[in-house]
Order: structure tokens, then sequence, then C-alpha cells
């Protein structure tokens, strides 16, 4: 497993430098510029002496050296500093925003906590959501509860967030006025009514995301579940004389969680990468938010550095899936 | 008549028809019959071989006789309970008594479970044993079955397949069931390994007074081991003789074709026998013939065999048959006293 | 330390200012929202309005300019003027005077060096400052004594309120400032997003494209304001999300840049918790005429450039037809509701320059359609498009990706194919119509098309620079890289010599005459520029903020000291 796993992360480094100028060639080739971001009444020549300032100007393979080594060795280098209070950095420029000339990295770690406890919660409690219904639905295939949870997932599939978003606020915020329509960042949990104005400010965009989730995970629940109600060993749990309860969590659901552990391992990058949409909408300053920000800025170096993290989570996440499945599955063995 | 008391095992009239849903809505559109109104006795201490071709309904009737299947119709009285009647937990209690071993010893392990957590966790649910006294227990059924002790902890697919079946077989065991159902324990396995298992259950059987079903199409290995023999078709039992006598001689057609397959042992028997091959396609069981399951194939049918099901009526002695061809109340296919000769029978239809 | 700034407060108030009913930090927080996030807190190193705003509230220039656009003094004692002998004679410096005994939010005091640092920090070359135009011109910035600061200009300046003027040019400190100057200066991560100034605020908190946090500034110089205590202004979203959290929650206060369809805005102004309000500045949403010919058939290099007159466009009575058949009211209403106005000028405001240009204003179809007969443009082939000499009346009409320009576009459609003239529409990524890329046929500048639409305005309440954009040398082409800012590619020498004359004018009446006639002669005389809509930005506040006054020329939170909480 140890190999497996070692020989999986060398194969990555090929990948994602790959990936990296990859990403970089389409970030930069996409059309727009950080120009259309400066208001028309800023003379050009002021205009390009702005832009050379960002480094703007420098042909692209000179740009991605740079931020190769920005990410590789600066980037690093400034953290070991930050503990071990060394000065490795020396004065090298970090990835700077173009927006905000804020170290991107800077932004991203404002960011993570709150993607993390909104997106995050969102995913927990979308599988929270899922798998009862995942389980219950196979366990009664057909029935009611199945149909009207199948019907649930598909409306939760395509549904738009922006627009159950924008109903949760006009009924839970408008109409009713239970729900802050924006998240307050700044607020700390101190004491019990911080807390429960944080989870009154986490209601709406974790339950919009929830669904979401909820509707995709359930669905992989359920078929899963089915798969395995039918075998052979899911009757001679039964032929033991074991209860209902024992047969179907125990033995079915067990196996049946294998695929579905994996598939929800590879959707964690998307915690990471929050959700762009109900970010943005409720005002959540995640990394979603920041990214879609970034793009209508034309912010190059925060774009393809999140672009970038995003591509390695994906990977890691991949490799961290195959390894669970090995572990959860006796049959599977990676040498 | 049989003394009811010593019958452990009682068949009334049992059907297990699966429902056929189709179109969007899922309409209630028919029914796969694929056990039909199947009545029988097993004593305790006897095996009863089941057999018949591949999708009759053998597994079927298994599953419908140990409640794995809800069944339609019928009565299923096991050591004096009815079982087809019980309720969930009346049922639950029941099982230790009723057992089965599957036709495949790899699906119904299941995969994340080790070999003595398989085997032990029916104790934990039925019998009150300490840990140690459970894996005594565990290492026990182990020696019985003929599995070294060290293997307890290794997971069913490092196991081969013989190996398996003695892990199902074990498993059966483990909470001293009287009636075992071995649904083709052996077809999964090859020929020298099957000889083993089939040793086994016989042995077993003589040390713990096992009542079996063995359900298997390879006819041999039943003659060795059953006592009385069932012959399905399309889910119907077509005969029912003790052994010898429907090897010596079959009375269903049916039987008799299915017979003719086997391998005779005595080469003065082989060179007589003459094979039957049947015409035809098994009939879906979605949709049986109006009359008898076995018209359509049937070397022998007569006007009567397209209108009407025959029943399963003792013949002989302890010989139960479904055929118009011996039906007491036919005055021209033969008297009560006398059964027709079967050469002659066939002349007679050949002609 | 606020209720000890309270408090400091409070008895201030009490013993310097016996009259005053507010005292400081007594009206707990006030919430802003933007749509979009503030990403940086000096307007140096940004154009963005939002970040602007945000910073007006932290740091002031010297001088500020109050909602009619007249100058306000922020930090000195007095506006300059050649009266007061803050201007010189020859118009060739100013000089400030700093109020006495002015702090900075961490009790330094403010001196005439933190004005030159300033100077210095937005004229690096290196620094790619932001408002480099507003220090045009400036020779020198120099000490008289340690409370006055004067700049000396390269020649006669009628305007010299540029630098230091208004909420884009703000004084930081030296002290902070110091190791940021040229290249540094975007490292300064901090300093950039925790200036210190000596506005009513100082920033206690500051998260990227997020949020700022605000508490009142013990060391603004009027003791008793401003009335909170504290002021967050949280960014992101959208403007209906915005407006929504002020009209229809209540969550926030104020929210900034609140254009929302006309019908959402009279929904939400019918709840009664808050009121829009507008500020008109001088955006005019315009179509611009191209006066060269954009066809594709030309070798590159010449396209779009002043060697190919326009084949139809070059006639006056085609442009003055395309606009004649524009109804300007249908427009406003269907885009901005209080948002617009109809307008026919590129210098809508302020009042003074603002010429009384109301011709187009009715919309005149048949007018238009006689108009083009008389001229020659006839429909002879029944295709219902006008042609002459073999030339047809199509036009390729380009604007941005935009849900209220395509509204615009299709209207202007309809109209124009009233009166016979085809058109193809265009709708293009405003990231690359504006990007400027050279290499992208694309963009406004290269004006491959033949009428363009976008909105433009001018910097401040002085339009010079602005017309100045209409100059025959100012036209993009390949020459200079497509840079410059007269895209229509007019070219009058009049014109040129009328820019002229207003760049050496000083008499205030002088110079808003000659302004009108250089708009007129852009707008109602060739209809090379064809106003549409005078937009305005709608904010929104809560009926409970008292104090707001909406400001066109400045930040809008010009007066932000002011506000206060209605009880
Ligand atoms: N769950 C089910 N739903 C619908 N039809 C079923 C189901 N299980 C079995 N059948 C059908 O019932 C018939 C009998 O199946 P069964 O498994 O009992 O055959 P079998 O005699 O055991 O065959 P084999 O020797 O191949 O094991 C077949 O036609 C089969 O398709
Ligand atoms: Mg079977």
């Amino acid at each position: 497993m140890l190999t497996f796993t070692l020989r999986r992360l060398l194969l990555a480094i090929p990948t994602l430098l790959f990936i990296s100028l990859i990403i970089f060639l389409l970030v930069d080739l996409a059309p727009g510029s950080p120009m259309s971001e400066i208001p028309l009444t800023v003379p050009p020549e002021v205009r390009k002496k702005m832009i050379e300032a960002l480094g703007a100007d420098q042909p692209v393979f000179v740009r991605y050296i740079l931020w190769l080594r920005q990410f590789f060795w600066v980037e690093p280098a400034n953290l070991i500093d930050g503990w071990f209070g060394t000065n490795l950095v020396g004065g090298e420029q970090r990835i700077l925003s173009w927006q905000s000339r804020s170290p991107v990295f800077t932004v991203i770690g404002q960011r993570i906590p709150q993607t993390l406890t909104v997106i995050g919660t969102a995913y927990l409690v979308g599988i929270a959501i899922a798998m009862p219904i995942g389980i219950y639905s196979a366990y009664r295939q057909y029935s009611v509860f199945d149909q009207i949870g199948t019907l649930i997932a598909m409306i939760g599939f395509s549904v738009p967030t922006f627009f159950s978003g924008t109903l949760f606020i006009i009924v839970f915020a408008v109409w009713l006025p239970w729900l802050p329509t924006k998240y307050d960042t700044t607020l700390a949990v101190t004491d019990w009514s911080s807390f429960l104005q944080q989870l009154r400010q986490m209601a709406m965009p974790v339950m919009v995301l929830a669904l979401a989730n909820a509707a995709a995970i359930s669905r992989y629940m359920r078929s899963s579940m089915l798969e395995n109600m039918g075998q052979d060993y899911v009757r001679t749990a039964r032929a033991k004389g074991m209860t209902e309860r024992v047969v179907v969590l125990k033995h079915v659901l067990r196996n049946s969680l294998i695929p579905v552990v994996t598939v929800i391992a590879l959707g964690i990058p998307s915690i990471f990468g929050g959700a762009i949409i109900t970010e943005n909408l409720f005002g959540v300053n995640g990394i979603g938010a920041a990214l879609i920000g970034a793009i209508h800025a034309n912010d190059l170096p925060m774009v393809q550095t999140l672009a970038f993290i995003f591509a390695v989570l994906i990977v890691v996440f991949n490799l961290i899936a195959d390894i669970l499945y090995g572990l959860l599955d006796p049959r599977i063995r990676y040498e | 008549m049989r003394e009811a008391v010593s019958d452990l095992v009682q068949v009334d009239g049992l059907k297990m028809y699966f429902p056929v849903y189709s179109g969007v809505l899922r309409r209630h559109s028919g029914d796969i019959k694929a056990v039909d109104d199947v009545s029988f006795t097993i004593r305790a201490g006897e095996t009863l071989g089941l057999v018949g071709e591949s999708g009759c309904g053998k597994s079927t009737l298994g599953r419908a006789l140990l409640r794995l299947y809800e069944p339609t119709a019928g009565r299923v009285v096991i050591d004096g309970e009815d079982v087809a009647l019980l309720r969930t937990e009346a049922l639950r209690k029941k099982r230790p008594t009723m057992q089965m071993v599957f036709q495949d010893p790899q699906a119904s392990l299941n995969p994340r479970m080790s070999l003595s957590s398989i085997i032990g966790e029916p104790l934990v649910e039925h019998t009150a044993l300490s840990t140690a006294q459970r894996q005594e227990r565990i290492y026990e059924l182990m020696d019985q079955v003929g599995l070294n002790r060290r293997f307890a902890n290794r997971f069913p697919h490092e196991f081969s397949g013989g190996q398996r079946q003695r892990i199902g077989i074990a498993r059966a065991l483990a909470l001293n069931p009287k009636f075992i159902v071995c649904d083709e324990p052996i077809a999964a396995l090859d020929v020298s390994i099957q000889a083993q298992v089939v040793n086994l259950l016989e042995d077993l059987q003589d040390k713990l007074g096992l009542t079996y079903l063995f359900i298997s199409h390879d006819l041999s290995m039943v003659r060795h081991i059953a006592d009385r023999v069932a012959v399905m078709y399309l889910g119907r039992i077509v005969e029912l003789s003790p052994r010898d006598d429907l090897y010596a001689r079959p009375l269903h057609p049916y039987a008799e074709a299915l017979l003719s397959a086997v391998n005779e042992p005595d080469p003065v028997r082989a060179r007589t026998r003459q094979r039957i091959l049947l015409k035809g396609d098994l009939p879906s069981p979605a949709n049986p013939p109006k009359g008898c399951n076995f018209c359509t194939r049937c070397p022998k049918v007569f006007a009567r065999c397209l209108s009407e099901k025959p029943s399963l009526f003792q013949v002989e002695g302890g010989r139960q048959v479904a055929c118009h061809l011996y039906d007491p109340a036919k005055p021209s296919a033969g008297s009560t006293g006398g059964f027709p000769h079967p050469k002659h029978l066939q002349q007679g239809v050949s002609e | 330390m606020n209720l000890k700034s309270a408090l400091l407060g409070a008895v201030c108030a009490f013993a310097m200012a016996p009259a005053a009913f507010a005292e400081r930090g007594t009206d707990g927080e006030v919430k802003l929202t933007f749509p979009q996030a503030v990403s940086i807190m000096n307007p140096y190193l940004s154009s963005g309005t939002k970040d602007i705003f945000a910073a007006s509230m932290v740091i002031e220039p010297l001088a500020g300019f109050d909602d009619t656009g007249a100058l306000v003094a922020k930090l000195v004692s007095e506006i300059p003027s050649v009266a007061n002998g803050g201007i010189s004679e020859d118009l060739t410096s100013i000089t400030w005077k700093l109020l006495p005994g002015l702090l900075w939010a961490d009790g330094s005091p403010v001196t005439a060096a933190d004005v030159i640092f300033t100077g210095q920090y937005c004229m690096d070359p290196a620094g790619g400052c932001a408002q480099l135009s507003k220090f045009d011109g400036i020779k020198s910035i120099e000490a008289v004594d340690d409370m006055s600061v004067k700049i000396t200009f390269n020649g006669p300046k009628p305007n010299p309120f540029t630098a230091f003027v208004g909420s884009t040019s703000p004084i930081l400190q030296k002290a902070q400032f110091e190791a940021c100057l040229g290249a540094a200066a975007p490292t300064c991560t901090d300093q950039n997003s925790m200036p210190i100034g000596t506005g009513p605020f100082k920033v206690t908190g500051f998260t990227v494209n997020d949020t700022v946090s605000m508490e009142a500034n013990a060391n603004y110089r009027d003791p008793a304001k401003p009335a909170f205590a504290a002021a967050v202004i949280k960014g992101g979203g959208d403007a209906e999300g915005s407006a929504r959290a002020v009209m229809s929650t209540g969550e926030f206060d104020y929210a900034w840049n609140t254009q929302i369809p006309p019908d959402s805005q009279a929904a939400m102004a019918a709840e009664g918790k808050g009121v829009f309000v507008v500020a008109f500045g001088t955006l005019i949403e315009r179509l611009e005429m191209n006066m060269t010919n954009p066809s594709a058939d030309l070798p590159e290099g010449e396209r779009s450039t002043t060697k190919h007159p326009h084949p139809f466009l070059s006639d006056i009575n085609v442009r003055k037809a395309l606009s004649m058949a524009i109804d300007r009211h249908t427009l406003t209403e269907v885009g901005y509701g209080a948002g617009g106005t109809p307008s026919c000028n590129i210098v809508p405001a302020p009042a003074l320059y603002a010429s009384d240009n109301t011709g187009c204003l009715t919309q005149d179809i048949e007018g238009a359609k006689a108009l083009l007969e008389t001229a020659g443009w006839v429909d002879t082939d029944g295709d219902g498009i006008r042609e002459k000499d073999g030339k047809k009346l199509s036009i390729l009409y380009q604007s941005t990706v935009n849900p209220i320009r395509q509204d615009f576009q299709a209207l202007i459609k309809d109209w124009w194919t009233e009166i016979g003239v085809e058109t193809e529409l265009k709708a293009i990524d405003p990231s690359v119509f504006f990007g400027g890329d050279a290499g992208s046929p694309d963009t406004f500048q290269k004006f491959y098309a033949d009428v363009e639409m976008y909105a433009n305005n001018f910097d401040g309440t002085d339009p010079e620079a602005y017309l100045t954009q209409y100059k025959c040398d100012k036209a993009p082409s390949p020459e200079n890289q497509w840079q410059g800012e007269n895209m229509n590619r007019f070219c009058d020498p009049a014109y040129d010599a009328m820019v002229a004359e207003l760049s050496g004018t000083r008499d205030e009446a002088k110079r808003a005459e000659l302004t009108k006639k250089l708009n007129d002669m852009v707008t109602k005389d060739s209809f090379v520029v064809v106003p549409l809509v005078h937009r305005g930005t709608l904010s929104a506040h809560s009926n409970a903020l008292g104090g707001v006054k909406i400001n066109a020329w400045d930040s809008e939170l010009w007066n932000v000291a002011d506000w206060f909480r209605v009880k």
C-alpha cells in the first residue's frame, strides 16, 4: 500500500506540472485583460504604467516560470519562515493578486475557513440527509417514499442553486424575517448567542448546497444498496435469522458504502473549490467567491493559483479514494 | 399414508409467484409462476432429492420453504409450525431450526466479513454464549467441516471454492438446525471436491440426525445421497418416488427423459437404454401451457394433456406422479391394479 | 478603547461644541453593503469605485466636492483661490494650508511632509499609480512651512484642483507608507489594506474582497463626529441582493450601486423600509458612430482608419436620422428606471457646463425617413433597406454583453429597421471589449463595426480632459497600437482649436460657454456621438439612516461623518 501510494504520488508530479502549464496557458489565452477593469477615465498612458507595474506585460513563458518559482519555492519558503522565523524568502515577491495586491495565499488562507465551515457543513449535512433516504428508498424500492425521494432528488439535481437560493431568501429572509441574507465574516463565535447567530447565517447556504449534494449522494446510495440487496449473502444473513436492522445496516449497508465512500471522497475537492454561485449569493467569502471575483477582474495570478490548487486536490483525492477503496474492501489489495 | 408424526417437513399447495410489472406506471401485468402448487413431505432424518432442469424453480422452492421468499400461497409446516404464517419475530426465532446451503458459495458469503464472524454472527444473535465459548464453537464447526482453525480470520475471497462451500455448511450448522436445504451445494465445485462435500454432508447427517432437501441437477449425485427423489418441471413436481424405484423405472415421461441422460452404471441396462431427447424449449414460467406443463414437449402427449393440468397423486406404494397416463379415473390409461408397461405405451404413442 | 473614545468624544463635544446635537460614537454601528467587494483601501493602486469609496471613509484629500460639485475644504483651512492668494496670479502654483492641530488616527500630527510624500508616491514611475493623471503637469511639490504645501505646475493650470482633491487622491501618512515607494507599492499589503488616515473612521479589520470593519476615529477633527461608533462594509453578491438587504430585509443601512430592473426598484421601494437615491454624475450611455470604414474587405491595418471614410456614416443626414429614430424615454424606462434620464449631451453635468440641448428627446420616425429620402437614401429594390450609389444602409452595431445593453440593441434595431436601415447586432464580452488588447479585433478602440454603444464619463467636475478625447490626434490607429480615446475618428480642426482655447481660458463663464460649444459640436451639430441616457448611480439607504447626501462628484460616502441613526 505504501509503495503504491508513493508510486502514485511520484507519477502525479509530472502530471501536475503539465496541468499547471495547460492551466496557465488557458487562463492567459482566455479573452479579457486586467485593463478592462480600469475605468475609461484613466488615460491610456496611466493604464499602460499600471499594467507594467503588475508585470502583466511580460511574455507568457516568463510569467509562467516566475509563477512556478513563486508557487514551488517562494510560497513554501514563506511558510517555513513563518513557522521557524528563518529568512529563506529574502525579500522575493510572493504571488500577488492583481486585484487586491495582497498575496494570493493570504487571501486563500482568509477564505478557507468560511468555505470549509459552510461548504463542508453543507457536504456533511447533505451526506447525513442522503444516507437514510438512499438506504430507505432502496429498502422499499418503488414505495411511495422511494417515489417521493426520487422526485426530490430529481429536483435537487435539476434546480440550479441560484434559483433555490433566491427562493430560500425570499421565503426565509423576506417573507419570514428569520435568517440573514448576508454572511457576516467578522462574526466571532464566543458564546451561545453568537453561536446561534453563526448557525442562523449558515442555515440558508448550507441548506441550498446540502440539497444539491444530497440529491446526488442519495442516488448513489440507493443504487448501490439495490445492487447489494439482491445478493446471495444478504439472503444468507436473513437465513441466519438476523434482524432486518442487522441485515440492512450491517450486511447490505457496509458493502454498499464502498462505492459511495469513494464518490464522497472524490467530491471533497469540490468543497475546497467552494460553491461559486451559492457563496456569491449569500456573501460567504469563500474560495468560490474568490475565484469568480478573480475571473471577473481578470486577476490571472489568483485564477491560476486557485485552479492549480484544485488540480492538486483532485489528484490527491483520487488517490485517497483509491486507498480508501482498498481499505474498505478486503478483496482489493494494492501492491 | 405415512404417519404424520415422523414428517419433519410438510408442504401443501405451495405457490411462489413473482409479479411482473410493466409500463411506465409499473402495472401488475402477470406473474412468473416459479413454484406452482407444490405439495410433499420429508420425514425426519430423510434426504429428499429435488431434480429438474435449470430454471424449473428448484432454488425458488428451497427459498420459499425457508421463507426467504414470501410464498404466494400454501402451507409449509416445519417441525410442527407453519413457517409461511409466522410473524417476523417468531420466524427469526424459528430460523435456527431450518438452514440453507447456497448454490453459489462465493456470492453467499459477505465479502467484508471474516470467516469467524460469518460463522459466529448467528451465534451472537440466537445464543447466549460467551465470547470464549463462541470462539470454541466456531472452531468446533470448522473442525467438523474440515477447515483449518488458522483460517478463522481470513476473508471469503481468500478461500478456494470447496473451502467456501465448507464455510457455508459450517455456517448453516452453527445453530444446530434440524432441516437443511442444500441448494446445489456441489454445482460450483470440481468433481473431486464434489464427492468430498457430499460425503461431508452425509457424515454430518449421520452424526447430527439432519434432514435434507438436496437440490441438484446432478442425477447421479442425487442417487447417491437421496432417499426419495422429487422431479420438478416448470414449477411443479411431476414425480416423487423412492430413489431406487425412480432410477429403475421412472413413471413420468419427463422423469424418464431426464433419467435417460444419466450414465447407467449397470452395463446390461445401459445397453438396452435409449436416450430420449426432448424437443423444444422450456416454456416460460410466466406463461405456462394451459394443460399439463409438459404437454408441449411430451412424447406421449394426448388430447387431455392439452386441456387439463394433472395433479400429483399416489400410484403404487410410495410413488406419486402427476400425469394423466396414470390417472386411476381414466380407464383407458390402465386400471388401479396394474400399470401399463411403459414400453407398450411408448409403442402405442409412436404408432 | 471604544468606550474610552466615546467618552473622550463626549467630553470634547461638551467642552468645545456645546451647540452640537450629536456625540461621537453614540449611534452604534452603521452597516454598508457593496455588490462588489472591496479589494484594497488604497485608491492609488486601484481604480475601482468600490475601493475608492471605502477608502474615503478612512483617508481624505485636502479638499473634496460636495453634492453640487462645489469644492469643500477637508484638511485645509480654506480653498485656495487667486483672490485669497492661494493660487498665483499666473495660475502656475497653488498653495494649500493645512488645518492646525490636525492629527492622524494614530495620534501623530499631519504635516506638509505627508502631502509631499503622497505626491512622490503616486508620481513614482515604477509604482503603477492609478491616479497618475491627477498629477499631470506638476513640476514640484514643496513645503512652504510645516503646515503649507506649494504645488508648482509646468505652465498655467486653469484647474489646479486635481492632485489631492477628491476621494481619488487622498493624503497618505508618510510614516506608514515610507517603505512602499515605487515597485514596493503593491507588496505593502498591510499598509494598502489598513491605511492610517484622518477620516471619521479607522480600519480595524480587513478581509480582501469581503469585509472592511471600522471604528470611529478618536482623533477625528470634529469631536462630535462621527455619530456611529463603528462601521462595516460587506461586499459581494449582486445589485439585487444588496438592494434587498437594505430595502426588504433591513439587514443593512446603506447599499451602493443597486442598479436593478425598474420593476424591482418599484416593488422594493413600495415596501417602505428605505429609499433609493440617485447620484447623477457625468456617465452617458451613448452610441458612437464610426467615421471610418470598418469593412473587412480592406487590408488589415487600414480597416477603421482615417485612410477610408465610412461609406454612409460619413453622411451627416444618415447619422442624424439614426438619432431621430430613437426613443430615449422608452430606453430609460426599460433599462434604468429612476437610475437614468434621457440625454442629448456628452457633458450632462455639472449644471454650469451642461448644454440645454434637448432636440433629440422626442422620437421622430417620420422625420428620419423624410431626411433620408431627401438625402437620396431610398429603397430602390424594395427589400426594405435604403441605398444610394450601390451602398446599402446596413449597420453592424456592437456593444458589450449586458442585459440592459442587449435590450437597448433590440429596441434600437427595431426603430432603425422601421426607417429602412438594416441592423446586425453583436455583443462582446466586456473584458474583451474594454480589454484594450491590440491583438483582438473586438476592442472598442479597434471599432471594427459601424456603431458601438458603451458608457463613458469624466472624472470630477471639469470636462476639459474629456473633451480633449475627441481631438483628431486621439484616434486609435495601428500607429499608436490602437490606443486612443477618439473612437469615432472624428476630426474637425475647428474642434481642436476650440479645445486649445479652452485650455488657455481661466474665466469660468467663458470656459462653460466653450464646453457647451464643444459638446454640441460632437452631438447635435454633427451626430458623431449620439447620447442616449444620462446614467446615475442608484444607491439605497434605510429609513433608519439619516444624513445621507448623495454625491456624484466625489465619494458617495463623502459626508459619512454626518450620518446618524434615526431614532
Ligand atoms: N426474484 C425473482 N423474480 C422474478 N423471477 C424469478 C426470481 N427468482 C427466480 N425467478 C424465476 O423463477 C424461475 C425459477 O428460478 P430458480 O432460480 O428457482 O431456478 P432453478 O431451478 O434453481 O435453476 P438453476 O438450476 O439454474 O439454479 C426462473 O424462470 C427465474 O427466472
Ligand atoms: Mg437454482
